[in-house]
C-alpha cells in the first residue's frame, strides 16, 4: 500500500497554485498520489478543458431568457448534438431542504446564499462536469451570477459569494439578456398572479407592497448584473429585441463554439 | 466585543453578545459526547444558563443532511456546502440569540471540525476557511486528542464502521478498516495543523472520563470568571431590560430556574431575541409550564399566573 499523502501541508511549504485547469480542483483527491501543493490564494472558476460546451443563460426574472434557452435546444437538438438541460434550483438531494426553508419562510441571507450553492455544488459534481467530461452540450438556466446578484442584493459580502462558488466552472458562453425593470415587470403582470415572496425580496422587508418591493429588489440586482458584464465579460443580449432576431444572434454565437463540439448520432 | 473569522453576516450585531462560547472538539471516538453530557449539568448547578447545539442539529437543513447521506451518493462539494448551510442556520438562530441572553453556549464541534472534513476530501483550505469567515470566534476551543491507535478501538469496538466515519466516500472500493485508518490519520493530521493556527486547548483523551471533566472544568471556569455573575440573571435582564431586579436565580428554585431556561430556550429557537419578550414575560410561576413555546407564536410568552 502506498503512503497517505495529505492535501495540506505546512504553511511554510505553500508554493505553487493547485492546477485547477481540468476542474480537477474538486475531482478526485489523491490520497494515493503525488504531493498537491495547496493552493496559496482561493482559485475562482476554472476554465475547463473537457469536450463538452456550457452554456449559460443570465438576466432577471421577466428578462426572457429560459424562453431562449428552450429555442436554443430544440435547434442544437435538431442538429443532432447531445444537449443535456440543468435547471437553478434542481438537485434532488438539496431542493426539499430549500423548499421548508422558503415554505416555513426561515431562509436569511446567508442561509438562502448557501442552500443554493449546496444545491449548484450536487449539479455540478453529479451533472454538469460529467456531462461536459462525456462531451454534452450543457444548457443551464441561470448559474453562478444570478447568486452574485441576488445574494449581494440581500446583503452579502460581495468577495464571500463569489469565494464561496470557487468550485464552479467558467461557462463557454455566459449570455445575459439586458431588459429594463418596467419591461420586466410588465411582462411578469401579464404572465402570472402575484410576485413569490423570495423572488420579491419580500425577507427583506424593502415594502410590504409585493410588486414595490419586487421592483427595488430586481432593481438591485439588475445594477448587480451591470457591474458583472465587464467583471465576467458576460455576453449582453438585448432583450428588448423580437424573440426570433434574439434568438439568430445566440444561435450565431453558439454555433462559432460548436465546430468541434461531438455530434450524437442519433440517426443510423 | 465579540469577533468574527473576518466577515459579518448581514445585519449581525456583535457588541452585545455576552454570553460565553466554549467549543469541544475531537475526532470520532474521542468522548466529545460524554463530556457534553457532564458539563451541562455541571454549568447549570453553577447557575448559568446552557444552549448545547453542535453538527446537523439545524432546523433548516439537519434533515436533509441525514436524507442525503443515506444514498451514499453526496458529493464534496455538497457535502461540505449543506454542512455549512447546517451550522449558518445555527449560528443564526440559536448561537448568537442565546450569547445575545447571555447563556453559556456549549457546542459539539464547530467549524474547525468541518474544516478538517472538507480539506481531507480535497477542498481548498482557503475556500473553506472564506465560508466560515462569517463564524464568531469561539471563548475558548477544548480539543479532545487522541492518536489514531487509540482512537480505533474505540471507535470500531463499539458500533463498528461507518460509512462516513471510515471515509469509504474517499476510498470507494477499498478495505473498511485501511480506509477508516487512512481518513481518520489525515483528520487528526488536519486537526493538530489547525490547533496551531486557532489555539486550541488540547487535552490527553486517553485519559479517563473524569480527569478529561476534571481538566476541561477548570479550563471553562477560568473562562467563567471573568463574569462571575450568574448568565441567567444576564439573561434575565436581556429579556427584560427595564425590570431587571427579577428575582431570579438567587431565590427561584432549581426547577423554576430550570422552566425558565426551558422557555427561554423555545423562544430562542423560534426566533425570537429577548428585545422582542414584553415585559414582566419571564415565567417564574410554577404553574406555567414549557408547552407550547416552540410554536413561533409570540403571545405564548407573555402569560402570566398572577
Amino acid at each position: 500500500m502506498r503512503p497517505l499523502v495529505l492535501l495540506r501541508q505546512p504553511p511554510a511549504l505553500q508554493k505553487e497554485a493547485m492546477d485547477i485547469q481540468s476542474g480537477m480542483r474538486i475531482g478526485p483527491f489523491e490520497v494515493f498520489g503525488p504531493i498537491q501543493p495547496a493552493v496559496s490564494t482561493p482559485r475562482r472558476y476554472g476554465q475547463h478543458h473537457f469536450p463538452g460546451r456550457l452554456i449559460v443563460v443570465e438576466g432577471i426574472d421577466g428578462s426572457g431568457k429560459s424562453t431562449q434557452l428552450s429555442l436554443l435546444h430544440k435547434w442544437l437538438q435538431s442538429k443532432h448534438y447531445g444537449v443535456v438541460f440543468s435547471e437553478w434550483n434542481s438537485s434532488p438531494l438539496v431542493k426539499d431542504t430549500t423548499k421548508l426553508g422558503k415554505k416555513k419562510k426561515m431562509l436569511t441571507p446567508a442561509t438562502f446564499s448557501l442552500i443554493h450553492a449546496t444545491d449548484f455544488a450536487d449539479r455540478t459534481e453529479r451533472s454538469i462536469l460529467p456531462l461536459l467530461k462525456a462531451g454534452a452540450l450543457v444548457l443551464c438556466d441561470r448559474y453562478i451570477y444570478t447568486a452574485f446578484a441576488r445574494d449581494v442584493a440581500r446583503g452579502m459580502d460581495r468577495g464571500w459569494v463569489r469565494d464561496l462558488y470557487a468550485f464552479a466552472v467558467r461557462p463557454t458562453i455566459p449570455f445575459y439578456f439586458r431588459v429594463p425593470l418596467e419591461t420586466a415587470i410588465s411582462r411578469l403582470n401579464d404572465a402570472r398572479d402575484g410576485f413569490k415572496f423570495y423572488e420579491a425580496g419580500l425577507d427583506l422587508g424593502l415594502s410590504d407592497d409585493a410588486e414595490e418591493s419586487f421592483r427595488l429588489f430586481q432593481g438591485r440586482i439588475l445594477s448587480e448584473y451591470e457591474a458583472m458584464i465587464p467583471e465576467f465579460g458576460l455576453t449582453v443580449i438585448d432583450a428588448t429585441l423580437p424573440i426570433e432576431v434574439q434568438q439568430a444572434q445566440v444561435r450565431g454565437i453558439v454555433s462559432t463554439h460548436l465546430e468541434t463540439a461531438r455530434e450524437l448520432r442519433l440517426q443510423p | 466585543m465579540r469577533e468574527t473569522y473576518g466577515k459579518l453576516l448581514p445585519g449581525m450585531r456583535t457588541a452585545d453578545l455576552a454570553g460565553k462560547l466554549i467549543v469541544i472538539e475531537g475526532t470520532d471516538g474521542a468522548g466529545r459526547t460524554t463530556q457534553m453530557n457532564l458539563l451541562k449539568p455541571w454549568l447549570e448547578e453553577q447557575g448559568h444558563a446552557v444552549l448545547d447545539t453542535g453538527m446537523t442539529r439545524s432546523v433548516l437543513a439537519g434533515e436533509g443532511i441525514r436524507r442525503a447521506k443515506e444514498g451514499n451518493n453526496l458529493g464534496r462539494v455538497t457535502q461540505s456546502l449543506f454542512y455549512a448551510t447546517d451550522f449558518i442556520d445555527r449560528l443564526e438562530n440559536e448561537i448568537t440569540p442565546a450569547l445575545r441572553a447571555g447563556f453559556v453556549v456549549l457546542t459539539d464541534r464547530y467549524v474547525y471540525s468541518l474544516m478538517a472534513r472538507a480539506i481531507v476530501r480535497g477542498m481548498d483550505p482557503h475556500w473553506i476557511r472564506s465560508i466560515y469567515s462569517l463564524a464568531l470566534k469561539p471563548d475558548a476551543v477544548f480539543y479532545l486528542r487522541l492518536s489514531i491507535d487509540e482512537l480505533i478501538p474505540r471507535v470500531v469496538f463499539s458500533r463498528g464502521f461507518d460509512y462516513w466515519e471510515s471515509g469509504m466516500d474517499l476510498f470507494p472500493g477499498h478495505d473498511v478498516y485501511e480506509s477508516f485508518r487512512n481518513y481518520q490519520a489525515a483528520l487528526l493530521t488536519e486537526f493538530d495543523c489547525l490547533g496551531e493556527e486557532f489555539g486550541f486547548q488540547t487535552i490527553d483523551a486517553t485519559q479517563s472520563a473524569e480527569s478529561v471533566f476534571a481538566q476541561l472544568k477548570a479550563g471553562i471556569s477560568q473562562i467563567l470568571e471573568a463574569h462571575p455573575e450568574p448568565q441567567a440573571h444576564a439573561a434575565a435582564r436581556a429579556m427584560n431590560r427595564t425590570a431587571a431586579s427579577v428575582p431570579l436565580a438567587p431565590s427561584a428554585t432549581e426547577n423554576q430556574r430550570r422552566r425558565f431556561e426551558r422557555e427561554l430556550l423555545g423562544a430562542i429557537r423560534a426566533g425570537f431575541t429577548g428585545d422582542l419578550l414584553p415585559v414582566g414575560a419571564v415565567p417564574l410561576h410554577a404553574g406555567a409550564n414549557g408547552n407550547g413555546h416552540g410554536n413561533g407564536k409570540g403571545n405564548g410568552h407573555s402569560r402570566h399566573s398572577g
